[in-house]
């Protein structure tokens, strides 16, 4: 308990997230109240979609998020609004058109522009590093004004939302309260996504009110039990997140459903019908729920944040490739930690918090420096590093810019961070300099280890110039000939490495699944020239272009691995860098 | 003065006319029966009365120091009322809102509506929740909350929907005695023919643009009465 409340407290990120949180919850669930029973829940919803498609908008343009979505969503609002006014297009019909359409807009130009991208999987299903100071500023003013504007404006709000016609009729402005819960709403959801996602962020507007509903009985008891359960919901939710290191979003909506489970349970012991046999019982068997709850509530606040005690040195590493090459530096003399679980695609991890705690705490901590830990930069510069040694691959490396190979999906203009191919490892000369900078790295964080740490690098080293020269002798082997990678292409350091040809249907990073028809007709016509009777995919990939293309031209499908992630079962079978690169000697060599 | 004075109106829906010369007068302390089929412009009289919808041409005046804003409307239910979690007491209290000066209700102002759930008999459900009421006692809840809003008209609009037969007679009395005993001037729009007689002071029929507008006993005696009541068109 207190070691959990030192993390929050210890934690500027996690402080962030948990006073945003609380007041976007709090805001949510005051114009919930409204809105759900306004049947307005969807306008929430569809809401949270033009955010998405607003969002996407601006980080292709490069517009701070907020400035640019904010008001295009209170767009989206009055025009929502006024369509249900008017009834040009039934309200649900026109929710409909605009969320689906937005998503649709968001999707396409993310495509076109920076592609699937660490930021846009963020704004879909939320991340609790996004929070900035600015949110927090924006979010206390917004909440600032969502309380009072609701305290002020109750009795009003109560009359408008129980009966429009007869509020008109007495004179008061129905349209300019609807505005108003609107705009309201628009700006609580636009912040709020970023957090929840903008899959989840209509939850927080839905699920306290229809969970007070089962048991409240005014409407200001709905409204106060509404703020107590969504809040409550919030904090639960994040400790629940950074307890299972799932994400914030999806933790805080499963926290929202057992709680409307178990008021469920609870409005209908309350209601029971006084003839029932179990009325008399009613006191009873109200207290199962109430109990249930509690003691759920207060399970996740037992025990520590789960970190171990490192007597070891402690070695983190992000990917598969590091941490293999860690892992044969260290042996038994360190703790290797990878935060990518195995199975897990690199290019929308996001770290949970119980990730940054252990990477907080490291001694060595290797990472790529490309585009799939691009949060990595953003943790490191936040965190006190003094007591670390870190490795960056790319820095150790010789890079080289990602280029399009002939026929290739070309990924729109953009300006990137890092121009450079982060996949640096597929050559297995850069394994080596990379095992050479981990194991300088561990020596001088424990040099009590030092010399066995050195007599397993050379040893590991000697391995990687076998399979080095192995790679040679099967480019000149192969020479003229060219394979065919129907899938994304992380191999150009392995390819100019040994020289090999290759075509492939999408840059080394990229997310995209959808290729389009000139790409795969491309690449069909080169299978059936080539007489190579392989198309190649890439570990983890679903294969779906691959298969199209091995189907059209008559060929089969094998696995070229990357060695950026693993899949859970070669990772419990102890496959390494070193099995796993000699599977794609064997199959080039097919 | 009349309290409602209504000349050579003309009222529609989006270019579209669907009532032509409108005229009436409503007294202090009439009983206005509006009948007239589906369509005939009924509801959007009762909006233009209230001041939601313009006129298209005529003259449609409140008299008497009425203000639009002390019309006691009682609206048709809908749907979403039905599952809405509210005290009677919060529901009633609403009716208050027009008089309401500032942030809070004040202090007559809750008296008022204490009073009106008196009246009404319905001041022992008042923390009960207004969904889990019955159709009749949801319609006293919204009488109430009609009268706080009001001194001086109501404004009924097909108020016993849905209601049983021993339901409506007590609603119908209950309305009656608001309008004898209290003084209060009630416009009410209706299916039921018989209990517009019988209720009403004045009846005004509405087709196709041409009124009627009168007594009961003119109705009962008019061209307009028999057609209705031949062409078997009444609730």
């Amino acid at each position: 308990m207190v070691e959990l409340l030192n993390f929050f407290v210890s934690h500027s990120f996690m402080l962030r997230a948990l006073v945003v949180g609380v007041l976007i919850s709090l805001c949510c669930a005051l114009l919930g109240v409204s809105l759900v029973l306004k049947r307005f829940s969807m306008i929430g919803d569809g809401l949270s979609h033009v955010g998405f498609g607003a969002l996407a908008i601006a980080c292709a343009a490069n517009i701070a998020p907020l400035y640019f979505s904010i008001p295009i969503v209170v767009l989206a609002a009055f025009l929502l609004l006024a369509m249900n006014e008017k009834g040009a297009l039934k309200g649900d019909a026109a929710i409909a058109l605009i969320s689906t359409g937005a998503l649709a807009v968001g999707v396409m130009v993310t495509s076109m522009t920076t592609g699937m991208n660490v930021d846009i999987y963020n704004y879909m299903f939320g991340s609790i590093l996004a929070m900035s100071r600015g949110d927090v500023v924006l979010s206390v003013l917004l909440s600032v004004a969502v309380i009072v504007l609701f305290c002020v404006f109750y009795e009003e709000i109560f009359a408008v939302t129980f009966d429009e016609s007869f509020a008109k009729a007495t004179g008061t402005h129905v349209k300019a309260y609807n505005f108003l819960i609107a705009i309201l709403t628009a700006v609580t959801i636009v912040v709020g996504m970023r957090m929840m996602g903008a899959l989840l962020i209509s939850s927080l507007i839905i699920f306290p009110t229809v969970t007070s509903m089962r048991v409240c009985k005014s409407f200001r008891r709905v409204v106060g039990m509404s703020v107590l359960v969504s809040v409550v919901c919030f904090v639960l939710g994040l400790v629940v997140s950074v307890k299972l290191e799932a994400p914030t979003g999806a933790s805080v909506v499963c926290v929202n459903i057992a709680f409307l489970a178990a008021f469920a349970l609870l409005g209908a012991v309350l209601n029971l019908p006084q003839r029932s046999k179990l009325f008399r019982f009613r006191r009873v068997l109200a207290a199962v729920p109430v109990l249930l709850l509690l003691c759920g509530a207060a399970l996740p606040f037992f025990g520590g944040v789960s970190v171990k005690e490192a007597k070891k040195l402690s070695v983190v590493t992000t990917s598969f490739a590091p941490f293999d090459f860690a892992r044969a530096v260290c042996g038994d003399d360190a703790e290797v930690t990878m935060l990518l679980s195995p199975g897990e695609e690199s290019h929308t991890f996001e770290p949970t918090p119980g990730d940054l705690l252990q990477l907080e705490q490291c001694d060595v901590f290797v990472y790529g420096g490309g585009e799939s830990d691009v949060w990595a930069k953003d943790i490191l510069s936040s965190l006190d590093t003094s007591h670390m040694k870190i490795v960056r691959m790319m820095d150790v490396v010789e890079l080289q810019e990602e280029q399009a190979l002939e026929g290739m999906q070309k990924e729109a203009e953009e300006e990137e961070e890092e121009p450079y191919d982060e996949h640096v490892w597929t050559s297995v000369f850069n394994a080596q300099k990379i095992t050479a900078a981990v194991c300088d790295a561990v020596c001088a964080a424990d040099s009590a280890h030092a010399a066995s740490f050195r007599a397993r690098a050379a040893d590991y080293t000697a391995k990687l110039q076998a399979l080095d020269d192995a790679f040679f002798a099967l480019a000149k082997k192969k020479q003229g000939q060219s394979f065919i990678v129907g899938d994304r292409f992380p191999f150009q350091y392995f390819m100019t490495r040994y020289g090999f040809s290759f075509y492939a249907a999408f840059p080394g990073c990229s997310a995209e699944s959808d290729a389009n028809p000139h790409t795969v007709g491309f690449l069909i016509d080169k299978a059936k020239a080539e007489n190579t009777p392989v198309i190649f995919k890439v570990d983890l990939s679903n294969g779906a272009v691959a298969n199209t293309i091995a189907a059209a031209a008559g060929k089969r499908v094998e696995t070229l691995y990357s060695c950026h992630v693993i899949s859970a079962e070669d990772f419990a079978n102890g496959e390494t860098y070193l099995t796993l690169m000699q599977r794609n000697l064997a199959a080039l060599d097919a | 003065m009349a309290l409602i004075e209504c000349k050579n109106v003309s009222l529609g829906y989006e270019h579209h006319v669907v009532a032509t010369d409108i005229n009436f007068t409503v007294e202090s302390g009439d009983f206005l029966c509006i009948v007239g089929e589906n369509g005939s412009g009924k509801s959007t009289l009762v909006k233009a009365i209230l001041g939601l919808k313009e006129t298209y041409s005529g003259h449609l005046h409140l008299g008497d120091g009425l203000k639009k804003k002390q019309i006691g409307y009682l609206p048709q239910q809908t749907t979403a009322q039905r599952d809405f979690p509210a005290s009677v007491a919060e529901v009633v209290l609403s009716g208050c809102l027009p008089s309401k000066t500032g942030v809070f209700y004040s202090r007559a102002l809750r008296k008022r509506a204490e009073d009106n759930m008196e009246k009404l008999d319905i001041l022992p459900l008042k923390s009960r929740c207004y969904r889990e009421l019955s159709g009749g006692q949801q319609q006293r809840v919204l009488l109430a909350r009609a009268l706080c809003a009001t001194e001086k008209l109501l404004l009924l609009d097909e108020p016993v929907t849905g209601l049983d037969p021993l339901v409506t007679a007590e609603f119908y009395s209950l309305i009656s005695k608001i309008n004898r005993s209290m003084g209060i001037t009630v416009l009410m729009v209706s299916h039921d023919l018989s209990a517009c007689l019988t209720l009403g002071t004045h009846i005004l029929h509405m087709q196709n643009g041409s009124a009627f507008f009168g007594t009961v006993e003119a109705y009962r005696q008019s061209e307009f009465y028999r057609q209705f009541t031949e062409g078997g068109s009444h609730g």
